[in-house]
C-alpha cells in the first residue's frame, strides 16, 4: 500500500492515486549522439535506488503533467514542481 | 429469544454487556479450545489483544467476545471444540503433547509419503479457529477517504488531550478509537478524567470524533486505515499521534493459560466496568502501582482478595490483605485455578490477576518509522501517573500540529520470562518449545516465529511478542541480534477479508450516449479498452451486405477525439505525425499513424485540418486516454505553445456506409453532399437533421461513407433520424464483428490486433505513411536506423482457395513443417466466396505470389494491399 502527495502546481496536494505514473525523466534525443547511445537512451531506464527524476500525469484531475524527485526507497518527495532537483542529473 | 442464543442456552443481557461479559456472568468459563492441544481457555485478557474469546457469532467466525456488543438474539457458538468446549474430546491430544512437539508438521508424515494427504485434512479438522460459510455472499463495503490535519489514535487520557492540543493550535483534528472513551477503564480517577476530556472534546467543532474504530494500518503517506462498522477508512492526516495505550505484559509459569488466570486490567473491567464478579477468592500478582488500584475494584464486586504478591520494592503499605514478595511460578487446577504458586506458597483462589509492567501497545509505532508521528501516554512510555499521561498527551497534539519530525523506532530490551508454561496462547507454543526449536538450530526470535508459528495466531504478537524475545534472549545471552523483535507488518489486528478490499478500484466501463438503444435493439456488447462496443446486433452476415449492398450505421462515438490549437499546433502536429500536415488546407483531412521514438506503430487515426492552425483529430477507442498524457508529454518537451482538448465523452460519433449513404443523407440535410462539392478525404461542416455535424469522408469499410461528429447529447435524435431515413433501403446498424470483416477485404490493419510492439510501418507496407523527408518527427531517428537492416517479418495479405475453411485468428504460418508465421485477422470473404486474412510471416517467404500454408492449408501471399475494389473507386464515388 504506497501512498504519498503528489503536489500539483494546479491542484495543490493531491493523493497519488490521482496521478498516473509517466516513467523517469528522459534525455531528449541528441542528434549528435552515437547510436548505441541512442539506444540506451531510447531503451535503458537508470531505474534509480534511491533519487529519481520522474513525471506524473495528474489523470483524475487537471491533466497536466507534474515533474517531482522523489526517493524510490522511501517515497519520499524532495523536490516538487518549481524546486531544484536535489542531486539528481537532470534531464529534458 | 430473550438474550444470547449462546449454544441453544438463553444467556441474559445488560445494558452495556459485551459478549463476553454477558458470558462470563452466567457462569461461563470455558470460552475455546486452543488451537493445537485443545486446552480450555477462559477470558484472559478482556482488551480485544487475546485469543482466547474468539467465538463465532451470526455465522461470522473469530469474533472476539470481549470487543463484540452483546445484543438479545445472537447466536453465539464456540469454536474449535467437539462435542463441547465444556467437554471437549479432543482434549485428549493434551495428552500427546510428547507426540506433537513444535515442527511435527516437518518431521512426522514425511514418510510414508501416501499418508501425508490423508492425516493433514484430519489435523486442519482439530487445529484451527472458526469455520467459514462458503455460501455466505460477500458484502461490498466502501471505502472512506478522510483528510485531517492531526489524526489522534487512541481516546484515553493522552489521546483526548493531544486532540485538544492539536485543535486547539489550530488543527483539524481525527480522534479515533477501537471501542468507546472509557469504555474499559472502571470508575476511578483515571475514568473521571476520561469522561470530562471527552464532553471537553464533544464541544469542539475541529475535532471530528470516530469510535468503534480499530486502526489495522499504517503506510507511508502518512496513511492510516482504519475499520469502522461497514466502512473501511483511508486517513491522510499531515501528523499523526498515537495514543493507544499499553497492556500488561503475558506472564509464562506452569499453567499460565488456565481459566481464571487473568489480566489485572481485565479483572478490573469485568468488575468495574460490567459489574460482574470475575473471581470468589482472588490473588493479586503486582508489580507494578496500577495493579494495587484494582484491588478496590475488585472488592466492590464481590471479590474476596485473599493475598497479594508484590514486586521487591513495591509500595504495598495501603494493601490490607496478606503481601508475599516474589513471583508466581505456577497455577494449579484442571479446567480452571483452584490454587496458585508463589515464594514456594501454595494459596488456594479461583482468580489470579496479574498485574505486570505495563508494556507499550507497539504495533502502529513500530509501523511508524520515517512517518511524521508523535507518540503519546503508555504507548510512549510505561507506567506513567494520570497527570504524566494528560501531560504527554498535550505535549504530542501540540507537537503534532506544528509538524512534527520523522519518527525513528528505538528497540526495546526484553524482559525476564518463567521456566516454563505457554508463551503463546494462539498456537499453544511453550517454553519447552521454543527452547527445543533454539537448541535444533532456529536461534532468534525471527526464525523460531517462522519455525513454530509464534506471534502469528489472531493475536499478531500481542500477547507472546515480548516473550519468545526474552526465551530467545536467556538461552542465548551472548550472541548478537537473537532477540531482536520479529518483523512487523499490518495489518495489526485481524480484518475480514471483505474490510481489507473495500472499496477496491472500481472496473470502469464506458458507454456512448447510444449504449441503451443498442441494447434495446438486441445489440451484444464487447469490451474495447474501457469501452463497451456492439459486437452485433445478431446476424453479422446481414449487417455485412447491408454496408456493402444498400447502407449500413456504426456507432463510433467510442473514437478518440481531439481539438489541438494554439500558435505552435501545426509544428507540434508535423512532429507528432510521421506525415505532413503543413500543407493540409482547410477541408482536407489524411490518414496519420502514430509512431513511439522507437519507430513502432501505437496508433492511428485521421488530422483534420479546421483553418486559423486548428485541427480536429481522431484516434482508437484504446488508445484516446494514453495519447492525451503522450501528447501533452510532447508538447512539454519541445516547449509549444498549443492546447491538447480531449473531446473524447463531449462529442458522438456515427458512420452511414455504404452504397446509398448520400442519398440517405441528402434527405436529411440542405448541404451539398454530392462527389464535386464533398469528395472522398474531405471533411465539412453540414447540418444533418438539424444537428450540426463535422462530417468526414472516409472508407474504413470499404463504401461510400460519411463520419459525423457532433455533440453527444444529440446522438439519439441522428441515429433515429438516420435509420428512419433508411428504412427505404431497409439499414440496418452494424457492430464490431462486421466492421473487422469489411476493413479486411480492404486490408486495413487494426493497430494491436495485427500489430505487436516491434511493428513499424514499413512491416505492414505503410511505408507511404511516412514522410522521411520531413524534418523531424518521433520515431524518424528509429526508423532511419532501422532502414539499414532487412525485417524478419513482414505482414502480409493472404488468400484461400474457394471452399477452404477459414483457419482461427492465431493459426501457424508453416513453410515445409517449420513454423513461419502466425495470422492475425482471418475471414471467410462473402463477396470474394474464400478465406482472407493478414498474416505475419518470414520475409523469405513474404513475396506476393508465394504460397504459404495457414493453419494446415494452402494458402497464397496476396499481390496487392484491398482485396475488395483494389481501385478504391467504391469509396470515392
Amino acid at each position: 500500500m504506497s501512498h504519498f502527495y503528489i503536489r500539483c502546481p494546479n491542484c495543490g496536494p493531491r493523493a497519488c492515486s490521482e496521478f498516473s505514473y509517466n516513467g523517469e525523466v528522459r534525455p531528449l534525443a541528441d542528434p549528435a549522439a552515437s547510436e548505441a547511445a541512442e539506444i540506451d537512451r531510447l531503451w535503458l531506464r537508470r531505474n534509480a535506488n534511491g533519487l529519481q527524476r520522474e513525471r506524473w500525469f495528474h489523470a483524475a484531475g487537471c491533466r497536466r503533467f507534474v515533474t517531482i524527485t522523489r526517493d524510490t526507497r522511501t517515497n519520499i518527495i524532495v523536490a516538487q514542481p518549481g524546486e531544484p532537483a536535489g542531486d539528481v542529473a537532470t534531464h529534458a | 429469544m430473550a438474550g444470547i442464543d449462546f449454544e441453544g442456552t438463553d444467556v441474559p443481557v445488560q445494558q452495556g454487556d459485551t459478549i463476553a461479559a454477558a458470558l462470563y456472568r452466567s457462569g461461563t468459563r470455558i470460552f475455546s479450545r486452543s488451537f493445537k492441544y485443545h486446552r480450555p481457555r477462559g477470558l484472559y485478557c478482556v482488551s480485544g489483544d487475546c485469543p482466547n474469546c474468539l467465538v463465532t457469532v451470526d455465522g461470522e467466525v473469530n469474533v472476539r467476545a470481549c470487543e463484540c456488543a452483546a445484543r438479545a438474539g445472537q447466536k453465539v457458538t464456540r469454536q474449535n471444540a467437539w462435542p463441547s468446549a465444556d467437554r471437549d474430546a479432543l482434549a485428549v491430544i493434551d495428552k500427546l503433547h510428547w507426540a506433537l512437539p513444535v515442527g511435527f508438521y516437518y518431521k512426522a508424515g514425511i514418510k510414508p509419503k501416501f499418508a501425508w494427504p490423508m492425516v493433514e485434512p484430519m489435523i486442519r479438522k482439530m487445529a484451527g479457529l472458526g469455520f467459514v460459510d462458503h455460501h455466505d455472499a460477500p458484502r461490498h463495503l466502501e471505502r472512506v477517504n478522510w483528510h485531517p490535519d492531526v489524526l489522534v489514535v487512541g481516546a484515553g487520557v493522552a489521546g483526548l488531550e493531544a486532540a485538544l492540543a492539536a485543535a486547539g493550535a489550530g488543527s483539524t483534528v481525527m480522534l479515533i478509537d477501537e471501542t468507546t472513551p472509557g469504555a474499559r477503564v472502571a470508575s476511578g480517577p483515571t475514568r473521571a478524567a476520561i469522561d470530562r476530556l471527552t464532553a471537553a472534546v464533544a464541544a469542539v467543532p475541529a475535532i471530528t470524533t470516530s469510535w468503534n474504530t480499530p486502526a489495522t494500518g499504517l503506510f507511508e503517506g502518512p496513511l492510516l486505515i482504519a475499520v469502522s462498522g461497514d466502512e473501511t477508512f483511508h486517513i491522510h492526516p499531515q501528523a499523526i499521534v498515537l495514543a493507544c495505550g499499553g497492556r500488561e505484559i503475558h506472564r509464562v509459569f506452569t499453567d499460565n493459560d488456565l481459566p481464571g488466570v487473568m489480566l489485572a486490567r481485565g479483572a478490573a473491567r469485568l468488575a468495574g466496568v460490567h459489574g460482574v464478579r470475575p473471581g470468589a477468592r482472588a490473588v493479586v500478582w503486582a508489580e507494578q502501582p496500577e495493579a494495587l488500584e484494582h484491588i478496590a475494584a475488585l472488592t466492590a464486586a464481590g471479590v474476596e482478595v485473599v493475598a497479594v504478591v508484590a514486586a521487591e520494592g513495591l509500595d504495598t503499605s495501603a494493601v490490607t490483605c496478606e503481601v508475599i514478595r516474589g513471583e508466581v511460578t505456577a497455577a494449579k487446577g484442571r479446567k480452571r485455578v483452584s490454587a496458585i504458586v508463589a515464594a514456594g506458597r501454595t494459596i488456594a483462589c479461583d482468580l489470579l490477576a496479574v498485574g505486570s509492567e505495563i508494556q507499550p501497545n507497539e504495533h502502529l509505532v513500530r509501523l511508524a518509522y520515517d512517518l511524521p508521528v508523535v507518540v503519546a501516554g503508555d504507548a510512549a512510555g510505561h507506567g506513567l501517573t494520570l497527570d504524566d499521561a494528560m501531560a504527554s498527551g498535550r505535549a504530542a497534539g501540540e507537537r503534532a500540529a506544528a509538524g512534527p519530525e520523522l519518527y525513528a523506532v528505538s528497540p526495546a530490551t526484553p524482559r525476564t520470562c518463567g521456566a516454563n508454561g505457554y508463551v503463546c496462547l494462539c498456537e499453544d507454543v511453550s517454553v519447552k518449545d521454543l527452547e527445543v526449536a533454539i537448541d535444533e538450530g532456529f536461534e532468534s526470535a525471527e526464525l523460531l516465529k517462522r519455525y513454530t508459528t509464534v506471534t502469528m495466531g489472531p493475536c499478531q504478537g500481542r500477547v507472546c511478542a515480548d516473550q519468545l524475545r526474552a526465551v530467545a534472549a536467556r538461552k542465548n545471552p551472548d550472541l548478537h541480534r537473537v532477540a531482536n523483535a520479529t518483523t512487523l507488518r499490518p495489518p495489526v489486528r485481524p480484518i475480514t477479508l471483505e474490510q481489507a478490499i473495500a472499496g477496491a478500484p472500481h472496473h470502469m466501463e464506458r458507454h456512448t450516449a447510444l449504449t441503451a438503444k443498442h441494447l434495446s435493439i438486441g445489440g451484444t456488447m464487447m469490451w474495447a479498452g474501457p469501452w463497451k462496443r456492439v459486437e452485433a446486433y445478431g446476424d453479422v452476415q446481414a449487417e455485412y451486405r447491408a454496408v456493402r449492398e444498400r447502407v449500413g450505421l456504426i456507432d463510433v462515438g467510442t473514437l478518440g477525439k481531439f481539438l489541438v490549437a494554439g500558435p505552435d499546433a501545426t509544428e507540434f502536429l508535423e512532429r507528432i505525425y510521421p506525415m505532413r500536415v503543413a500543407d493540409l488546407e482547410a477541408g482536407r483531412l489524411r490518414y496519420g499513424l502514430l509512431l513511439e521514438e522507437g519507430g513502432v506503430i501505437i496508433d492511428d487515426g485521421t488530422v483534420c485540418a479546421l483553418g486559423d492552425g486548428r485541427y480536429y483529430l481522431t484516434v482508437t477507442t484504446t488508445g484516446a486516454e494514453r495519447l492525451e498524457s503522450w501528447m501533452g508529454d510532447w508538447a512539454e518537451a519541445w516547449g509549444h505553445d498549443v492546447y491538447v482538448v480531449n473531446q473524447t465523452a463531449s462529442l458522438g460519433a456515427l458512420n452511414v456506409a455504404g452504397p446509398q449513404a448520400r442519398a440517405l443523407l441528402q434527405k436529411l440535410s440542405d448541404d451539398p453532399l454530392d462527389r464535386e462539392s464533398f469528395p472522398y478525404i474531405r471533411h465539412r461542416q453540414i447540418t444533418v437533421a438539424g444537428v450540426e455535424c463535422l462530417a468526414m469522408r472516409l472508407g474504413f469499410v470499404g463504401e461510400l461513407a460519411y463520419e459525423l461528429h457532433f455533440p453527444a447529447s444529440q446522438s439519439a435524435k441522428l441515429w433515429d433520424a438516420i435509420i428512419a431515413a433508411g428504412a427505404e433501403w431497409d439499414i440496418r446498424p452494424f457492430g464490431l464483428m462486421a466492421q473487422r470483416l469489411l476493413r479486411l477485404e480492404k486490408g486495413h490493419i487494426i493497430i494491436a490486433q495485427d500489430t505487436d510492439f516491434e511493428t513499424t510501418p514499413w512491416k505492414v507496407g505503410m511505408q507511404w505513411a511516412v514522410k522521411l523527408d520531413k524534418d523531424d518527427f518521433v520515431g524518424k531517428a528509429a526508423l532511419e536506423r532501422h532502414l539499414k537492416r532487412d525485417d524478419r517479418e513482414l505482414l502480409v495479405p493472404w488468400t484461400m482457395g474457394a471452399g477452404t475453411a477459414c483457419p482461427p485468428e492465431g493459426a501457424t504460418v508453416t513453410m515445409n513443417g517449420n513454423l513461419a508465421g502466425r495470422v492475425t485477422s482471418a475471414w471467410h470473404s462473402p463477396t470474394l466466396g474464400h478465406p482472407i486474412g493478414l498474416a505475419w510471416v518470414k520475409r523469405a517467404y513474404a513475396a506476393a505470389g508465394s504460397s504459404i500454408t495457414v493453419g494446415g492449408s494452402p494458402a497464397t501471399v496476396f499481390s496487392g494491399h484491398a482485396f475488395y475494389d483494389p481501385e478504391g473507386e467504391k469509396l470515392r464515388a
